[in-house]
């Protein structure tokens, strides 16, 4: 099932598909970036800790803004074009 | 929401910095119509220019404001060269988040290639490494008849076409890029095959075909009437095939002819000058078009190199460049401008002294054609859809009937 | 529309501009195409001047000059009284002419400010044309609007002694200007150097570039509209009126003839600047120019208002 859940706000949108893109920025530098830079490994680990749990936040903070319908099978998405929120849930 | 699909915006709606690594002049094929008078197999960029030239971006933070930026990597064919540009793509990211780079939150690697060897095992290494990051474009002209016409092996006395090099490795790029759009040119002699090659691309599952005319002074006699007739028959077949549900062409534009106002639509079409490009030389350029290899009769325009870096001077006339100050009176009068696009490095080389002041204006009667046809696939589209009524900018600027007057 | 026609005489024919004459053998321009030069500016309409070399040019060449009604532009050593004379700052201890170009380098300039005083005080009208503006830096830019700043104390204080009103080209025209009064070269002059050919300026012809026609076949400039005002989408919103718009240190800086370089700019703004200073001195000493306002800007590169 897909289905139209919601919408947040550009603001809101702006915020999480910064998060979205730094997340997936520090996942593929942790494919190159090996553990003998140690600088550089040690600022990713944290860095990725970090943002995973901002993008988390977001998640809760505007689920519980909007109180969008929810599965406990599902998940939510975002299309960034349109700031609408999709209930996913694998049939 | 939309009952059609429409060309989508590019990406973050193509506010980013393009930045351009022209990795080598070399390539398998020796396309017809290629602009690249210049090509040649010794000109391979090397890691020591590619990293100063991106030592140098970096460092100069300041002057490089653009939020996002787009890496871009041709050719030639830019995947011949995959190691250095694996290379290249690792720094960059490794440098972007060492330097806290603003560019680290916003960037992404692209790349046009003519597909032949996109299956080959480090390619699709450098895919799944980057995948999330990446935009890549295969070009493939339409049907096997339409693309073999141009796009022909280099060094093979049968002129022998390239289709179905290309086209087996469709399907995988489709699986890892589905919303990947191609980029088709047309030039005199392809003319016949539009109609064909575009429907042969939609059923390849291309949901987006990107195709222009192009810029230089080519066309024939005929060539519009021709052209109007081919694309009045594709918008036929869109529509009536249902195509226009899922799937998008470039030539069909809402918003294109309508006339422009000189003051609030006064934009430069092109965004040389906002791009940089580097060749091996380790020169810089305000647009891959400006390098030596892509000019017939023109001197290259460098803009500085990876030694003494950007003389923003040169970019000066780039950045200030409008849509009125280079365009003949035809144009700024013209009812039908909108859409009418230009390339800066085509104007530059065709221009009566070294200018990009002076715009060339040889496509105007296909973009006339084009107009016209595309009036006619929206008007086509919108009573199909029963929507016409409901279109109130698309009523206001079609042209009024008058009544007769008694004498 | 075209107003003026410069004719060089000759290869080693004076520069009064901010350009040099690169070449050092003589070469007259030849008589035959002297006298179609002449003809030509008659027929347009133009007024002709003549840029002289430093030596005496054969009678025949004078005689079919004085055919004319004209302007002389001359070395200092070669001017009578009537003509332009041209120099640089220790040519100019003995000079009778009333209307003198002053050319100099930036460090020239900078060491010789009292001698510039005397001259601008000395000589009814004086043009100063800088010879390095295309590879001045940042500090020569600083150095300059000192040099302005102490320029225009220096002509405030002589004024208040009660001495004339001078008048030099970077502080005083644009006092007097209320539009766009540049070089305009392409558009209202254009020159015929000694090969025969009509060039947009003396430095495209020692340049190396490509000439617009020739005296015998006729102008043919292309691109015309690039000389033009409304085609310099820089300039045609500056209010440094008094700028030369030089269309050639356009070319050497951005490529393009109707584009300025940044530094061009910011010393067409300083001087602009210290216009402003100037009139505003000149109003403590008594009533001048009154409804003349030149208005209080942030930048010095027009660029950065776009």
């Amino acid at each position: 099932m897909n289905k139209v859940v919601g919408r947040v706000s550009e603001t809101e949108r702006d915020e999480i598909q910064a998060l979205f893109e730094r997340r997936n920025g520090l996942n593929e530098l942790a494919k190159v970036l090996t553990p003998d830079n140690i600088e550089l490994y040690e600022k990713l680990v944290k860095d990725l800790g970090k943002t995973g749990s901002d993008f988390q936040n977001w998640w809760s903070r505007m689920a519980a803004k909007y109180s969008w319908e929810s599965d406990e099978n599902g998940h939510w998405e975002i299309d960034f074009n349109t700031c609408l929120i999709s209930l996913i849930v694998p049939s | 929401m939309q009952p059609y699909k429409i060309n989508p915006e590019p990406w973050q709606k193509g506010m980013a910095k393009n930045i351009t690594f022209i990795v080598t002049k070399d390539c398998q094929l020796a396309c017809k119509y290629c602009y690249l008078v210049g090509k040649n197999e010794k000109e391979r960029m090397t890691w020591e220019v590619a990293k100063a030239a991106i030592d140098y971006i970096l460092e100069y933070e300041a002057d490089f404001k653009e939020e996002s930026v787009i890496w871009d990597f041709i050719g030639g064919e830019p995947f011949l060269e995959i190691e250095l540009i694996d290379k290249i793509c690792d720094y960059l990211k490794t440098e972007m988040y060492r330097r806290n780079h603003h560019w680290f939150n916003s960037y992404r690697f692209s790349f046009s290639t003519n597909g032949i060897n996109y299956d080959s095992e480090k390619v699709q290494k450098f895919i799944k490494k980057n995948k999330s990051h990446l935009s890549i474009g295969i070009t493939i002209d339409g049907t096997q008849k339409k693309h073999d016409l141009n796009r022909i092996w280099k060094g093979v006395g049968d002129k022998r076409g390239s289709y179905t090099d290309v086209v087996r490795n469709i399907p995988l790029w489709l699986s890892q890029f589905p919303n990947a759009g191609t980029k088709v040119t047309i030039s005199s002699a392809d003319i016949p095959y539009i109609k064909e090659s575009v429907l042969h691309l939609y059923s390849l599952g291309i949901h987006e075909v990107n195709i222009n005319v192009v810029f230089e002074d080519v066309w024939k006699d005929g060539d519009d009437i021709l052209f109007e007739q081919q694309l009045t028959e594709l918008a036929d077949a869109i529509i009536d095939g249902g195509w226009y549900q899922e799937y998008a062409c470039s030539f069909f534009s809402e918003t294109i002819g309508k006339p422009l106002n000189p003051e609030n639509d006064n934009q430069n079409w092109c965004g040389a000058g906002k791009m940089l490009a580097i060749d091996a030389a380790g020169n810089f350029y305000p647009c891959t078009r400006f390098a030596a290899y892509s000019l017939r009769s023109k001197q290259p325009i460098i803009i500085g190199n990876i030694q003494s870096g950007i003389d923003k001077d040169k970019l000066r006339p780039f950045l200030t460049l409008d849509r009125t100050t280079q365009s003949p009176r035809e144009c700024i009068e013209c009812e039908v401008a909108s859409g009418c696009a230009w390339c800066q490095g085509e104007n530059y080389d065709a221009a009566d002294t070294p200018t990009i002041f002076q715009r060339s204006t040889a496509i105007c009667k296909m973009h006339k054609s084009r107009v016209r046809a595309n009036n006619y696939y929206w008007n086509k589209l919108f009573r199909k859809l029963e929507l016409l009524g409901e279109r109130n900018e698309f009523e206001s600027n079609k042209p009024s009937v008058k009544n007769n007057e008694p004498c | 529309m075209l107003k003026y026609l410069v004719i060089l005489l000759d290869d080693t024919s004076t520069a009064y501009c901010h350009y040099e004459a690169e070449i050092r053998t003589p070469r007259l321009l030849a008589l035959e195409d002297l006298a179609k030069a002449i003809t030509f500016g008659m027929k347009e309409n133009l007024r002709i001047q003549f840029v002289y070399p430093n030596y005496s040019i054969p009678r025949e060449y004078v005689e079919l000059i004085n055919s004319i009604d004209h302007t002389n532009i001359k070395p200092v050593c070669l001017a009578d009284a009537d003509d332009i004379a041209v120099g640089k700052l220790s040519d100019f201890s003995q000079v009778q002419s009333a209307n003198v170009v002053l050319r100099t380098s930036i460090p020239e300039l900078l060491s010789g400010i009292e001698q510039i005083t005397n001259i601008v005080f000395d000589i009814e009208r004086v043009n100063l044309v800088i010879t390095d503006i295309a590879s001045m830096s940042d500090s020569d830019t600083c150095s300059y609007r000192e040099f302005l700043k102490e320029l225009v104390g220096s002509i405030l204080q002589r004024c208040k002694a009660g001495e004339r009103m001078p008048q030099l080209n970077i502080l005083t025209d644009r006092l007097m200007l209320t539009a766009m009064n540049n070089c305009n070269a392409g558009e209202e002059t254009i020159i015929v150097a000694p090969d025969g050919k009509f060039y947009v300026c003396p430095a495209f012809y020692y340049g190396g570039k490509s000439n617009c026609g020739s005296v015998s076949d006729g102008i043919s400039i292309k691109n015309p509209q690039l000389y033009k005002l409304d085609y310099a989408p820089i300039c045609r919103k500056c209010d440094a009126w008094h700028c030369h718009r030089c269309v050639w240190l356009n070319n050497v800086k951005t490529l393009e003839v109707n584009t300025p370089g940044h530094i061009q700019c910011v010393i067409s703004h300083l001087e602009r600047n210290a216009s402003r200073e100037l009139l505003a001195g000149l109003r403590g000493i008594g009533e001048f120019l009154p409804g003349t306002e030149i208005p209080e800007i942030s930048y010095l590169d027009p660029f950065e208002k776009l």
